[in-house]
């Protein structure tokens, strides 16, 4: 009994002793809570609060996304019958939809807890960060303007007052052009606070600042100039939707200025590494190294990868075991790449009279062609990664009656009677899943590297938002617009030798000149939807009408002749053909140009006005 | 054993009657109607033209798309109650969209909605010799400053057919047309349609105020 008492008193005593400091012990810092101080003075946090924002810049449908690939770019989708709807597809009003103000409110809560809390940071680094959040909140608006027209320009927190009137709350829609203006300006203000990301290739500087001012000004000016000079130009009377006219030489005067500033600053240039002029455009985009990418959204195996060589590599050359080859260019595509010698791309698959031309090698259909092409699309006799790619859709056996009987079997990389290839491994079959369709293959964003096929491993190619090549596409149509035509051919003309043309290979340039170099440099990477819309000929160009070849995707299919004992033998025949998955021709229409605005969206705010057409 | 089943039969039949709460009844009423011009039904692209169909009274609010055939008719079923019908933009008709039509549906109820197409096409006649078809027809220009853009004749073996879905569109001059005077044109029909025992032929034409056409109704010639 006495011991226990011993015992207890020297255990209050022990407690007593250390006691507690009550104040300390309550006002403790969280161990798995970072709080507002923590977060605004540490600038590595504020880095990896930035790497959460930077991820969430958005496009059409995601970046490498294959399937909106197949929507709007000019391709077609051959991978599961499951999904055959994106060849059997209306644009619908709600297409391309963009209303992402819980991003806005993300990236406007950052910038004032920036300036709330930021105490310990320089003004310098605190610049920077406030610099880099409006850049990437442009780019929001920027997707925004691009597929919504005008909209709400909200630039701090709503916080609701509890007073029972919500009404100040309701932002009514900007006008079309406030909004190309507010990305022009806040670019200009931030632009010279960047200095500590320059040279940095995925993180905002001041030239990537300008690129976002050369594309959006391009933008705003071609929808001034185009949409007004339509039959009926698509407007809202409070101009939410339709830009004036008086407008366009300003907007273009702004993009030719910050291209130009771009062009001539020392720390870029158009990649020009490998003599081998067709590799040296697919490893422009490869090659994290490159000269050319100004602003980029990287990959890295270890943290972070993507599918698209898994979803898009030919399918012989897979390394995993399943889904290969969904997205095959078009042969429609593959016209728009001139030759060399400055003709028109239209490939030569028949005499004039209808008799297909023989060809000695399976490659002699694409010979002379811009360099471009073998960069952007794996076609027939070429290679990828250093395998060949085996393109073959069957024989044409020669008959008495001087015609060919094109036969093609139903096993990939059969052996026909003759000894020789019947159907080669990568198709193209018409009709099948995950094989070409179209007898073209994508190489573009494809990576080469070693397991980058395996799901397991994936890709860490990088994604290019802004490049140079675009800044002089910028450069040629804003100086052209603006009656500047030898300003406009030169810089056309140095991006066509960067493609294996001679030099001035184009004479005087035309506004068709620079929209098919567009078409080609640019291919798959977000612009050909948005560039037809903004030139206001979308709905001409996929008029829904199934004749019209540039609203149906095409395939050209080589065939190996067999006629035993003539020169002809072993040599290739082309036939074109409409693939049969392909079952609807585009159809954009005028209610495409601006997406329906969520009613649920316009049911909060009774002072948003609908999208013309909706 | 007898229990369980008679056990199970009733939570059966408890199941199977369940309760009223989320049992609704489905829409009985019935709108229906024509589009017309001139009391003439106007007809359109297949899965193009859309009315939009409002009902007031609700917290939320979303329309409800009303989809006209190619002939111009349209249905759709609803409940009893008081609508508010718009006619909205991006047909080949000048849209009216503050100017609702208030319609109150009861049971089976039958409205005509009237619309101004830009242009019209009226009077088309057929006729077949050989392998030729001759058209006649008139096209009006209703709104003015509406200029002419594009006239085709479109064929197809079957009844669905217009600018998008055909076997054959051939596109008329539209120099040698003009508003308001009779037209005639020779169209040879294309030789798979040619041994059919007939042909479904449509005229289309767009006016410069719509990315869509007009048309004048399918109509069946026997070869």
């Amino acid at each position: 009994m006495k011991i226990k008492i011993v015992h207890f008193l020297c255990l209050a005593m022990l407690v007593a002793c250390f006691s507690c400091d009550n104040d300390g012990w309550l006002e403790r810092d969280p161990k798995n809570i970072i709080d507002d101080d923590q977060l605004w003075n540490d600038p590595e946090l504020v880095v990896s609060l930035l790497a959460n924002y930077y991820d969430r810049i958005p496009s059409m449908h995601g970046v490498f996304y294959s399937g909106g690939m197949a929507e709007i770019d000019d391709a077609m989708w051959s991978g599961h019958f499951d999904q055959n709807w994106r060849n059997d597809f209306q644009y619908g009003n709600d297409y391309g939809r963009y209303w992402d103000y819980t991003f806005i409110r993300d990236i406007n809560l950052a910038l004032e807890n920036l300036e709330e809390f930021g105490t310990e940071i320089s003004d310098t680094q605190k610049a920077q960060f406030n610099g880099e959040l409006r850049f990437i909140r442009a780019m929001v608006y920027f997707e925004m303007v691009k597929r919504m027209g005008g909209v709400p320009l909200v630039t701090e927190q709503l916080i609701y007052d509890y007073s029972g009137n919500p009404e100040y709350l309701q932002v009514p829609r900007a006008k079309e052009y406030e909004v190309y203006d507010f990305i022009f300006e806040e670019m200009e203000a931030i632009k010279g606070n960047l200095s500590g990301n320059e040279g940095s290739r995925t993180r905002a500087n001041r030239i990537t600042a300008l690129a976002l001012e050369s594309r959006a000004m391009l933008y705003a000016a071609s929808l001034a100039k185009y949409n007004n000079l339509m039959d009926t130009p698509i407007t809202l009377p409070g101009e939410e939707v339709g830009i004036p006219a008086s407008m366009a030489t300003g907007y273009y005067e702004k993009a030719l200025a910050a291209s130009q500033e771009i062009i001539e600053d020392s720390g870029y240039a158009l990649y020009n590494q490998n003599a081998n002029k067709q590799m040296n455009f697919y490893e422009m985009l490869m090659d994290k190294a490159s000269s050319e990418i100004i602003f980029a959204k990287d990959y890295e195996t270890s943290l972070k990868t993507h599918g698209f060589t898994f979803e898009n590599i030919p399918r012989s050359l897979t390394d995993d075991n399943e889904y290969p080859t969904n997205l095959t260019p078009s042969l429609n595509l593959v016209e728009s790449f001139d030759y060399l010698d400055g003709s028109d791309g239209t490939l030569n698959i028949e005499d004039t009279d209808g008799t297909p031309i023989v060809y000695d090698e399976i490659t002699g259909i694409f010979d002379n062609k811009d360099a471009r092409l073998y960069g952007t699309v794996i076609y027939p006799g070429t290679e990828f990664g250093g395998s060949p790619v085996k393109l073959q859709a069957g024989v044409a056996v020669y008959q008495e009656s001087g015609a060919y009987e094109l036969l093609t079997a139903q096993e990939l990389g059969s052996t026909y009677d003759d000894g020789g290839l019947f159907t080669g491994a990568d198709g193209p079959q018409d009709n099948a899943q995950f094989v070409s369709n179209t007898g073209f293959y994508m190489r573009k964003f494809l990576s080469d590297a070693s397991g980058a096929s395996l799901r397991g491993v994936a890709s860490q190619n990088w994604w290019p938002w802004f490049r140079l090549g675009e800044i002089y596409l910028n450069a040629a149509e804003a100086a052209f617009e603006l009656n500047q035509p030898a300003v406009a051919t030169g810089y056309i003309n140095t991006l066509r030798e960067r493609a294996g043309f001679p030099e001035n290979s184009i004479a005087t340039v035309t506004l068709q000149d620079i929209r098919e170099e567009r078409r080609t440099e640019l291919a798959f990477e977000d612009h050909r939807f948005f560039d037809l819309k903004r030139w206001r000929i979308a709905h001409e160009v996929w008029d829904g009408d199934e004749s019209n070849e540039n609203a149906v995707v095409y395939g050209v299919f080589p065939y190996r002749i067999v006629r035993p004992g003539h020169p002809d033998n072993d040599k290739y025949i082309y036939q074109k053909l409409r693939p049969t998955r392909f079952r609807r021709a585009r159809l954009f229409r005028f209610a495409n140009y601006y997406a329906s605005i969520d009613q649920g969206v316009l049911n909060n705010n009774p002072k948003l006005v609908r999208n013309p057409f909706h | 054993m007898r229990k369980t089943i008679i056990y199970s039969f009733i939570a059966l039949s408890v199941v199977l009657t369940g309760c009223e709460k989320d049992n609704f009844d489905e829409p009985a009423a019935i709108l229906e109607g024509q589009i017309t011009y001139d009391g003439a039904p106007v007809s359109v692209r297949s899965n193009s033209a859309e009315l939009e169909l409002w009902q007031d009274g609700y917290a939320l609010n979303e329309f409800i798309p009303v989809y006209i055939a190619q002939d111009g008719s349209y249905s759709v079923s609803l409940f009893d109650g008081a609508y508010k019908l718009v006619r909205k933009g991006g047909d080949p008709w000048q849209p009216q969209l503050t100017d609702t039509i208030v319609i109150n549906v009861n049971g089976r109820t039958e409205l005509d909605v009237p619309v101004t197409p830009y242009i019209t096409l009226t009077d088309a006649s057929y006729t077949v010799s050989g392998s030729s078809l001759s058209a006649d027809f008139q096209i009006n220009q209703v709104v003015s400053g509406s200029e002419l853009q594009e006239v085709f004749v479109f064929m197809s073996n079957s009844v669905l057919l217009d600018r998008n879905i055909n076997d054959y569109a051939e596109a008329l001059p539209v120099e040698a047309l003009s508003f308001g005077s009779p037209a005639s044109v020779s169209v040879s029909i294309p030789e798979d349609l040619q041994n059919a025992e007939y042909v479904f032929v449509r005229i289309g034409a767009r006016s410069s105020n719509s990315n869509e056409l007009i048309y004048t109704q399918a109509e069946k010639i026997e070869l």
